[in-house]
């Protein structure tokens, strides 16, 4: 366990942001004379085919601290593609309006210079900075975000549901307005005190990545002929589908594969990237920051992606030393051994990591089941504490995870200042007598065998599924849990499902629990989750809260609306008070009354607290921070400025 | 003879048209859709997708719709406008997916043929005229180990003999620099280079059964009479072998012909994903993993219709072979 000092100072600063008056948070104080820029660039500069960098630059670069040093130009880094995601957010560029520092304590401007909160955050005022280019050399301006505002996000053939949750608020999606060139207001029709959070996270890139003066001509409505040509040609007779494929927006690979299409990231491409297995993204000629030393980033002159659909294949490169830095299902725990046993031939090191997430196995009780008597032994409170009374987690922390973690049964991380004790350690302690004593209060007849009955008489089965491809060393601690639930007369059965399947099988009515990873819980980004201290697999409580609250609860199986008991009712209402919230103070405490019913009804039964990640990084990548951060909402490792990594020649 | 071939081309149809409609649905038949696939590798990435997300990308591939429209909309493209749909995963019509990679595939498959015939007919006639000496039972052993040893567990071993020991670029049929280069001599080289990995796996199994085969069918022959008219006649020993009774024996080769084949295209996709190669078998596992209905059912009709065509062809060319065959 690891107390992070800086999550304190966080409360400070973060009051600091929410609140109303402007902020410039002291990152572009450096004065520069004159710039300095790659080798390659400034050769093209003298050849007359770029501007000079002081063209190219915005009259405020934003600067950049590295971790370590001062950078050389040059070299390339590896990166492995499974043929899915291109350009993995969190491991390639992070351009958002505003954006994580690399501590994941404070939001600080990024395509953004400056902003402006109103008292009742319902206004937010965005400065833009001032001559910030595209890489195509045009300017970015306050167009590009209303362009994406009318075309993309509120276009109903792109997103039939409407725009993203973040730009809606009480069921009434934004208002977008141009002040000027540089200048954008957000408004809401009521406060949105987590809109900055979310804006940093990764769907929050949708609004700076279209370029109205470039991709206007994929609009239907601005060039309705064109469209259908182009349409035509690529023998699509749908607009959502062929825009998503030629265009698309934030997880869609279309984002990167048109090299004419201006980005605002450290690294473009030069051609069209699908059906090839290896191809490289150059230098930005236009990338708009700057480190201390006024040399124009990033670095790195060019990075260069495999493909490697097999994740065996993707493990043996990594293990060859052809990934610079790993891929998050590349580098696991299970995996230490073997790149250990590598460190030489692939010349790379160990980067420690903390996750953001606070557990690594959640069971989730199915609470609405469709079973009355099932339903009622499953909500009763009794039933998991003496569940979780009969498991020996120190064992199966040593077996499985070979003894790195402490046993946690749920909420925030202890580094987060929203870390509740209660919640995180009640029933934690391994004493079989105790958790018969709770058992018995439920199901106190025992059939011959000793196993427990229901009440109608027959024997209380109890089936968890899990996911055997997301985590394998579940079905392992599963096997555990068996053995210790079956000495206290519970019938357990593990169902392992592939990944193919295990979503739609978890609703079918045999299966009673599910488990998962617990995420999201460093710092502040519990807020940001609606979900995760409230029943997950509480469909019919869900589905309720849809109705009421407007919560947008997902994956719900098709279960009709049940009305929750009170203190989940309560739940609900204070995470639709949370997102109204003003300043960091009342987001606090109204979280903390939601953690603190969390747990006196103890919903989730844990097992431990993630520890021993690691990511691997090739020995001459510089100005890797160490311990890098895993998260989603903090989307891990990616705020720790990729543009400031550089190649150390001499050890390649 | 012509009637017979206009015969099989029409009996052809309905038999592609059925394959077509039971692939289809067959692939919707797991539980879930693609949808469910793409939110469950997202939620694994660490998002949550709300329900209305979830309805809006169903809306947009159009998975709302009753399988039948579905599967009618998709049928019209392939017939009326020969499109082949559009692939939810890649996000782009699913011939810029196919064609290489059936291309590819078919290659690896004839060189496999090839080399399986290449090794399994100088084994299988040295085995039958040399039976029972040491060579022949050599050999037998080494291709039984081939035919026993499952091939996705040669590809791994071999696979990491070549990690391990001599350093290859593992995986892939193609060495980096030349992978998107334009087809050159060199490149040709350089796929012919790595191209002998999956091409040994592929083929050790292949190899096993023909030589028995061949060596069983040689064996009947050698014993007629007219192999020792031959002789008696005079003729040189090797130059008799081929000239009469090998061409007997090569009759179940020509016939299994599809059947090898079909087994080659099939069977490769598991040497296929764990090699990394770039032939359809990791493509179409991927899209029916994902139900990716429109890449898989695709795929499905292609090979299908390989198979089909194959079929036909192999046994006009038994028929060529063969004078005693008949049609009926």
């Amino acid at each position: 366990m690891v107390v992070r000092r800086f999550f304190v100072v966080a409360v400070a600063l973060l009051l600091l942001m929410t609140l109303a008056p402007a902020t410039l948070l002291g990152q572009d104080t450096v004065v520069c004379e004159a710039y300095n820029e790659a080798p390659e660039l400034a050769e093209q500069v003298a050849a007359g085919t770029l501007p000079p960098i002081e063209e190219r630059l915005p009259v405020n670069p934003r600067v950049v601290e590295p971790a370590e040093e001062i950078g050389q130009y040059g070299g390339a880094f590896y990166d492995l593609y499974d043929g899915g995601r291109l350009a993995e957010f969190r491991q390639f560029g992070y351009e958002n309006l505003v954006r994580w520092n690399p501590a994941g304590d404070e939001v600080v401007p990024n395509i953004a210079e400056s902003w402006e909160i109103s008292d009742d955050a319902t206004t937010y005022t965005f400065h833009l900075r001032e001559g910030l280019k595209w890489s195509d050399g045009e300017l970015f301006t306050a167009d590009d975000i209303l362009f994406w505002w009318e075309h993309v996000e509120t276009n109903e053939e792109i997103y039939p549901t409407g725009p993203y949750a973040y730009f809606v608020v009480g069921g009434e999606p934004a208002t977008v307005t141009k002040i000027d060139d540089l200048t954008v207001e957000f408004k809401f029709s009521r406060p949105h005190g987590l809109f900055l959070q979310l804006l940093s996270a990764p769907y929050g890139v949708r609004v700076t990545q279209f370029a109205e003066h470039y991709l206007s001509q994929f609009s239907k409505k601005l060039n309705p002929d064109g469209v259908a040509e182009m349409m035509a040609a690529d023998g699509a007779t749908e607009y959502g589908p062929w825009w998503i494929g030629r265009v698309g927006s934030y997880g869609h690979d279309a984002e990167y594969n048109d090299p004419a299409r201006p980005s605002l990231q450290p690294w473009i491409p030069t051609e069209p990237f699908r059906g090839k297995e290896r191809f490289s993204f150059v230098r930005n000629p236009y990338y708009f920051k700057i480190d201390s030393a006024c040399n124009q980033l990033p670095y790195i002159n060019e990075r260069v992606f495999s493909l490697a659909t097999d994740p065996e294949v993707a493990l043996l490169k990594t293990l060859d030393g052809e990934d610079s830095l790993s891929n998050d299902g590349i580098s696991t725990p299970t995996n230490r051994a073997v790149f250990f046993d590598n460190l030489e031939t692939g010349n790379y090191r160990f980067v420690d990591a903390i996750s953001s997430n606070f557990q690594t196995m959640r069971m989730h009780m199915k609470f609405n089941h469709p079973d009355a008597v099932q339903a009622e032994i499953l909500q009763n409170k009794d039933f998991r504490i003496g569940l979780s009374h009969a498991l020996d987690r120190q064992t199966i922390i040593d077996t499985v995870y070979i003894g790195q973690g402490i046993p946690f049964q749920d909420g925030p991380r202890p580094e987060s200042p929203l870390y509740n004790e209660q919640l995180s350690t009640q029933y934690l302690e391994y004493n079989v007598d105790l958790a018969n004593q709770h058992l018995d209060m439920v199901l106190p007849e025992k059939d011959a065998e000793g196993f427990r009955l229901r009440p109608d008489g027959e024997r209380f089965t109890f089936t968890v599924l899990a996911n055997q491809d997301f985590r394998p060393e579940w079905i392992d601690i599963l096997q555990f849990y068996e053995r210790y639930w079956e000495e206290v007369g519970v019938d357990t059965t593990i169902f392992p499902a592939s990944n193919d399947i295990w979503r739609t099988r978890k609703d079918e009515p045999d299966i009673d629990a599910f488990v998962w990873v617990g995420e999201n819980a460093l710092g502040y980004q519990p807020f940001l989750d609606n979900n995760t201290f409230t029943p997950e697999f509480g469909d019919g409580w869900q589905v309720w809260a849809n109705e009421n609250y407007g919560l947008g609860y997902g994956d719900l199986g098709g279960a009709s609306a049940v009305e929750p008991p009170a203190p989940l009712k309560r739940q609900y209402e204070l995470y639709t008070l949370l997102t109204q919230a003003v300043t960091l103070d009342e987001q606090v405490a109204i979280f903390k009354e939601l953690l603190q019913i969390s747990a006196d009804e103890f919903y989730s039964i844990g097992l431990s607290l993630p520890a021993g990640e690691y990511f691997v990084v090739r020995n001459d990548v510089r100005n890797v921070p160490e311990p890098l951060i895993r998260g989603w909402y903090y989307p891990g490792p990616g705020p720790v400025n990729f543009e400031t990594f550089f190649i150390d020649q001499s050890a390649s | 003879m012509a009637q017979y071939i206009i015969k099989r081309l029409l009996y052809m149809i309905p038999t592609v048209i059925g394959i077509s409609i039971v692939s289809f649905f067959v692939i919707s038949l797991p539980p879930g859709d693609f949808v469910d696939r793409m939110v469950s590798e997202r939620q694994q990435a660490g998002e949550t997708i709300t329900a209305e997300e979830e309805e809006g990308f169903r809306a947009i591939y159009g998975l709302d719709q009753p399988l039948p429209v579905q599967y009618f909309k998709w049928v019209s493209d392939v017939v009326l406008r020969g499109e082949f749909g559009y692939s939810f995963r890649w996000n782009r019509p699913v011939e810029e997916l196919i064609w290489q990679r059936l291309a590819l595939t078919f290659f690896l498959s004839l060189t496999t043929l090839a080399f399986i015939w290449i090794v399994a007919i100088p084994i299988g006639i040295y085995s039958a005229v040399r039976q029972y000496s040491l060579g022949d039972y050599v050999v037998t052993f080494l291709g039984f180990i081939g035919l026993a040893t499952p091939s996705f567990l040669i590809a791994l071993v071999l696979l990491y003999i070549s990690f391990k020991y001599f350093g290859q670029s593992v995986g892939g049929l193609f060495s980096p620099q030349y992978i998107d280069a334009p087809w050159s001599i060199e490149k040709f080289l350089d796929l012919l280079s790595h191209l002998w990995i999956p091409m040994i796996i592929l083929g050790t199994s292949g190899t096993a059964s023909l030589i028995r085969t061949l060596r069983a069918n040689l064996l009947d022959e050698l014993r007629r009479p007219y192999v020792t008219t031959a002789r008696t006649k005079g003729l040189p020993e090797y130059w008799l072998l081929i000239k009469y009774p090998l061409r007997h024996a090569l009759n179940p080769f020509v016939s299994s012909l599809n059947h090898v084949f079909v087994g080659l295209v099939s069977g490769e996709a598991i040497v296929a994903i764990v090699l990394n190669l770039q032939t359809t078998g990791p493509l179409l596992l991927d899209a029916l993993r994902t139900q990716d209905m429109y890449l898989a059912g695709s795929f499905i009709l292609l090979l299908s219709l390989l198979t089909v065509i194959g079929t036909l062809f192999s046994d006009l060319l038994l028929a060529w072979v063969d004078p005693r065959i008949r049609f009926r």
